[in-house]
């Protein structure tokens, strides 16, 4: 079980360095076929260790695995090490399933991309961080993983390097991913001052001894890294700009994967969350807020892609919600269904986009509904399930969440009420995106398509900025590739087609099948809240109908406004003019943190430089040590003659300053 | 009374066996050099050599948990002298497969070649055993004759007579002041074996005189082996005028060999009086990583920027001893054993471009080399980053170790200038990487007069009868490195990055041998 075990990271990490090294001698789709047998070999492994991990008795359930002692020094407890149990066998299953898939589809989705291997290796890259964070058994291992995935995420929202909206979008997510880690290390910090020990399993045996101050001031800084990885309010905005990276991309770190490490995080932590219920709160708090602001603002939003992005945040809002509330197998349940519809929605819209050659403008889109059959009905489905219209996925795993957070009662149910108004919203926004692409009138391109051609761009542009692009290494390619003309394609979103239908029947409620909750429960052991939020049968009823008349309503509103009388959308903007530049511009988060961050620190840096720096740093320091090393350089080389007798004499030199000092020791 | 109880002491062969198979083994390529066939003197020649290595490990592999005196406590094998053994029996079976088709053995003759190479590690192999005074400077002298020779052995080349005529006359400075100083120590102490030494300083003898003194000459003769400021000026010169091979056998089983010696001597006879000697050494470590750092930046030619460079290695080696230890001693042991592999990758990729381009070890001969031979690129590029103590290779765990030893000594500020120095010396590792990696090739097309093929003095005697062999001499140039050479290159270049993600075995191996010390 170890050994495989360890080979769930290790695959992963073969496949990069194997793509990276024969990068000049790939040919054809070949590093994509490496690149997705690395992930399924590793897929494989896990299902080896799920089985494996079924078979041990229920006490010994965590498995903790050294491959070797980093530590050279007393004090740390750094070891490689891998833990083996229910959750994190469940992220590695879900992580290396979809990861899979999406490979799968980049197969063909990339192929005619210059950087294809680049791409391969990267990608294969991105899975193994992904897999060492959620498989690490310490906060060391932890923090590399994480850092990792962030390093992954910048190299491939930049992948096309030359696309200046790519690179500027992969700094800005970066930097703010940066900030996660700030926070997820000194985090770190304050819970290893109290518990002196790194691994997990150490920590949560005594998390009650930590001292609540500490511990709630490491935990908040932990949710400073969740909220950065996982897109919340205020640190969300660089998901919408990471959507410039390749559809791919989008969907497996954008959607699936990546951006749920914050949700992991909480859950993996829950003996300190439980102990700091302050931090608990403020991840409520904040997972609501995320939820509500980004359905707001996804309904205002023209780009195909970037509406998905604004969806991702908000059911990462949900998830964060739950496992901040203590509704952790919901959350976990609810990040797995997220993970296949999501991604689903996003490969589908890969496929409208290529069709579109390359252009992301909702306004421009229409009518494919008989170009596309399959992505069009991938596109339903997925809808069905982001919008929790029974029996889609999304449906089971939404409301559970929702009616455990209200289960803890109080303020609590503000939660309940907000989560149900996203809920709405998610159905409004998601259909008009459906309804916008694929129904009324065809455009151009699907007409062209409906006539057996794909739409073929005459001149490359970068449908962010609208300038001109070439096809060469470092932009796209110069064909497109539609699922409806692509077996890797097609496959993969059938799969994912499937498991966001039925994925959710996993878990239903009044005890009828409870897979996830049975199959993490080892993991939860001695929690406070994971077994003892039981709603009644009579609730959970009420919930699921209000769930399902809530999507059902937001289908019919978006069917409304956008189908039967499309001019309604444009009366709405009319009546309410604050209310949709609002939305339109995301909020204005971009130009608060502009002004109350970026601003005064840039004249911050400014001052400081034509003052400090150039006087102190420049002068004093950088100077005075470069003039103090030249100065030492050229005394070193001036000794340096060549003669013996110099050689000799400063044998004799330093002899005698050796014996002197002997000498004075001595008397 | 003493010359009438004078009796044969007692020799326990299988713990020297080891040292036999050496000398042996040099006998043996002595005699085989004679024999004219062109098969015997380039191929089986080099072969025995490496034969008598291997065996020489597999005995030393053997005895490996033996702890005793030998021949009357005149040497002493324990888990100490059988790893440091193992480490420069390693880098001379590294060197061989550097030298097979190197110039040097060519011009001074096979046979003479390999067994002043066998010889000299015969002697380091007797310099980490030696206990006593005698032993050690015999020892001392073995390994030094035969590096004197060897340096020269490029007859033909004025740098290299030149490098082995400096390292002689400035080595015998080196010499006659150890011999002074344990001839001191002996008159302090009224013995010879380093037991009773340890025994004398003990009681009360830190503050006399003649010990000191003693202590003083003792540590300069086998600093200026390891190449500590600042005894330390001969090593650019002798580094850059001998044959690339020779340089790399000295830059690390020179200095495995004095160090192991300093530790023998210093962390184990003279330990208690660590207070009088300690922080006189750590000046000298301080010395020295900043003379070796700041010597190096200027550098153009690789050879001697390595030469600096292990200058500066030397004083981070030397931080560990001063702490005395056992911390201190395990770190010094670790960073001998990193220090081997990243300058033997380094010192490969040198001879491999010395060898395919006509600009000997000038920093151009590596330029652009991360596009054309990206075989060579990358084990360089290891080196560099582990000589300058990157993480997630093996020079970054070794500092570590080594910057933790000092801090939990006492001597933090000496842990402040290993980190001071690592900074500095970064701006002449990465140097190298960039040129590597971001500066295009400059013309390697290998010219015959351009490498002084067609232009070498006439040299009267020596290997007159043996020519450079023609065919060799006209594919020079065009050639690609020998696979051996790209071999050593990659095999220790892996070694770096290996050890730096997988330090554990290392670990296990020098707690073996910091278990042989009595400070442990």
């Amino acid at each position: 079980m170890t050994t495989t075990g360890w080979l769930i990271v290790g695959f992963p990490l073969a496949g990069c360095i194997l793509i990276g090294l024969l990068f000049n001698r790939l040919s054809g789709r070949a590093a994509g076929i490496i690149g997705t047998l690395a992930i399924a070999a590793s897929f494989l492994c896990s299902i080896l260790t799920f089985i494996s991990l079924q078979d041990r008795a229920a006490g010994h359930k965590q498995v903790v695995t050294s491959l070797w002692d980093y530590a050279v020094t007393a004090g740390i407890d750094a070891k490689l090490s891998i833990l083996i149990d229910p959750l994190s066998i469940f992220m590695a299953l879900v992580v290396s399933g979809v990861s899979m898939l999406i490979h799968l589809y980049s197969v063909a989705y990339m192929a005619s991309d210059r950087g294809y291997v680049r791409f391969f290796s990267y990608l294969n890259f991105f899975v193994f961080s992904m897999l060492l964070l959620v498989m690490a058994s310490n906060f060391l291992i932890l923090i590399v993983g994480w850092a990792f995935v962030g390093a992954a995420s910048y190299l491939l929202i930049s992948f096309w390097y030359r696309r200046t909206t790519a690179t500027t979008a992969g700094i800005k997510a970066f930097v703010i991913n940066v900030v996660g880690d700030v926070g997820l290390v000194l985090g770190t910090f304050f819970i290893f001052k109290q518990s002196g020990t790194l691994d997990f399993l150490g920590t949560f045996a005594q998390a009650g001894k930590i001292s609540g101050a500490d511990l709630t001031a490491g935990c908040i800084l932990l949710l400073v890294g969740a909220f950065a990885k996982s897109a919340q309010v205020p640190l969300h905005t660089w998901l919408p700009d990471a959507m410039e990276g390749p559809t791919p991309v989008s969907a497996l770190i954008h959607a699936a994967t990546m951006v749920t490490a914050g949700v992991y995080l909480i859950a993996r932590m829950w003996p300190l969350f439980e102990q700091a219920p302050e931090a608990a709160d403020v991840g409520m708090i904040v997972g609501l807020a995320t939820l509500l602001i980004a359905a707001t603002t996804a309904l205002a939003q023209t780009d195909l892609k970037r509406v998905i992005a604004y969806s991702t945040m908000s059911q990462i809002g949900y998830m964060i919600m739950g496992v901040s509330a203590g509704a952790y197998a919901a959350g976990l349940f609810h990040l797995m269904t997220h993970a296949f519809f999501k991604a689903l929605l996003f490969m589908a819209a890969g496929s409208v986009i290529a069709a579109m050659a390359g252009e992301q403008n909702l306004d421009k889109m229409g009518g494919f509904r008989r170009a596309m059959p399959f992505t069009f009905g991938c596109f339903v489905i997925g809808g069905l399930a982001l919008a929790g219209i029974p029996p889609f996925s999304g449906f089971w795993s939404k409301d559970e969440i929702i009616s455990l957070v209200a289960e803890r009662g109080g303020w609590h149910w503000i939660l309940f009420a907000g989560a149900y108004v996203g809920s709405f919203l998610t159905a409004v926004y998601t259909w008009r995106m459906i309804f916008r692409a694929f129904w009324g009138d065809p455009v151009p391109e699907a007409v062209e398509l409906e006539g057996g051609h794909l739409h073929h761009a005459e001149v490359h542009r970068n449908p962010a900025s609208g300038e001109e692009e070439d096809t060469g290494v470092g932009f796209p390619g110069p064909d497109h590739h539609i699922a409806e003309r692509e077996f890797p394609m097609r496959a993969a979103m059938a799969a994912l087609a499937v498991l966001a239908t039925v994925g959710g029947f996993l878990q239903i409620p009044f005890g009828a099948v409870n897979a996830i909750d049975n199959f993490l429960e080892p993991t939860f052991a001695g929690s406070k809240y994971y077994s003892s939020l039981s709603p009644s049968d009579g609730f959970t009823l009420l919930g699921l109908v209000i769930g399902a008349s809530l999507g059902l309503a937001g289908i019919a509103v978006a069917y409304r406004v956008w189908v039967q009388r499309p001019g309604t959308a444009a009366r709405v903007r009319e009546r309410l003019p604050f209310l949709y530049r609002l939305f339109l511009n995301k909020w204005y988060f971009d130009e608060t943190i502009d002004v109350l961050v970026v601003r005064p620190w840039a004249a911050f840096g400014r001052f400081g430089q034509a003052t400090f720096e150039r006087v102190f740093v420049d002068g004093v320091l950088v100077d005075g040590t470069t003039g103090l090393v030249r100065a030492g350089s050229a005394a070193v080389r001036a000794i340096q003659s060549g003669f013996l007798r110099v050689y000799a004499a400063f044998v004799l030199l330093g002899l005698a300053g050796l014996a002197l000092y002997f000498l004075i020791q001595a008397s | 009374m003493m010359l009438a109880v004078a009796k044969a002491p007692h020799m326990d062969w299988s713990a020297l066996s080891p040292l036999v198979a050496l000398f042996g083994g040099a006998t043996l390529v002595l005699m085989l050099g004679l024999l004219r066939p062109r098969f015997v003197r380039h191929t089986l020649v080099p072969l025995t050599a490496i034969a008598s290595l291997g065996a020489a490990i597999g005995l030393a592999i053997w005895q490996w948990d033996r702890k005793a005196d030998l021949v009357s406590a005149a040497l002493r094998i324990d888990g100490l002298a059988l790893v440091l053994m193992i480490l420069i029996f390693s880098a001379g079976i590294a060197t061989v497969l550097l030298s097979w088709r190197a110039a040097a053995p060519v011009e001074a003759a096979h046979g003479e070649y390999f067994a002043l190479l066998l010889t000299s590690i015969a002697g380091m192999a007797l310099l980490v055993e030696a206990q006593n005074t005698i032993t050690l400077f015999v020892a001392f002298e073995l390994l030094s004759i035969p590096l004197y020779v060897l340096c020269a052995t490029e007859m033909r080349r004025t740098t290299s007579l030149e490098s082995g005529l400096k390292y002689l006359i400035v080595g015998s400075v080196g010499s006659a002041t150890l011999v002074y100083g344990l001839a001191m120590l002996y008159g302090a102490t009224g013995a010879t074996d380093f037991a009773a030494i340890a025994k004398g300083a003990a009681g009360g003898i830190g503050t006399d005189v003649l010990f000191l003194t003693g202590i003083a000459l003792a540590l300069t003769g086998l600093a200026f082996k390891a190449s500590v400021a600042p005894f330390h000026q001969w090593t650019p010169d002798v580094y850059e005028g001998a044959p690339t091979p020779v340089t790399a056998f000295m830059a690390v089983a020179t200095k495995a060999a004095a160090f192991g010696a300093i530790l023998r001597l210093f962390d184990v006879a003279l330990v208690d009086s660590a207070g009088d000697w300690a922080p006189a050494m750590a000046a000298l470590a301080a010395i020295t990583i900043v003379v070796g750092n700041v010597g190096a930046l200027t550098q153009t030619s690789l050879k001697r920027l390595l030469a600096w460079s292990s200058v500066a290695q030397a004083g981070y080696i030397l931080a560990g001893v001063v702490v005395s230890s056992s911390l201190g001693s395990k770190a010094t042991l670790f960073y001998l054993a990193v220090y081997l592999g990243m300058n033997l990758a380094a010192f490969a990729v040198i001879i491999a471009r010395e060898r395919e381009t006509g600009l000997g070890d000038h920093i151009d001969s590596v330029a652009g080399l991360g596009t054309s031979r990206p075989i060579l690129a990358w084990p360089m590029t290891l080196a560099m980053l582990s000589l300058a103590g990157i993480p997630a290779t093996a020079g970054f765990i070794g500092k570590i170790y080594l910057i933790d030893a000092t801090v939990d000594g006492g001597y933090t500020w000496l842990g402040v200038f290993i980190v001071v120095g690592s900074m500095l010396s970064l701006a002449y590792y990465l140097r190298v990487i960039a040129a590597m990696w971001m500066r295009p090739a400059v013309g390697t097309e290998l010219t015959p007069a351009a490498a002084g093929v067609g232009g070498r003095p006439a040299l009267a005697g020596g290997a007159a009868s043996d020519p450079l062999d023609p065919t060799v001499a006209a594919s020079e140039g065009t050639r690609r490195a020998e696979p051996e050479v790209v071999f050593v290159a990659v095999l220790f270049g892996a070694a770096t990055l290996v050890g730096g993600i997988v330090p554990s075995p290392l670990f296990n191996l020098i707690n073996h041998a910091g278990g042989a010390l009595g400070i442990f």
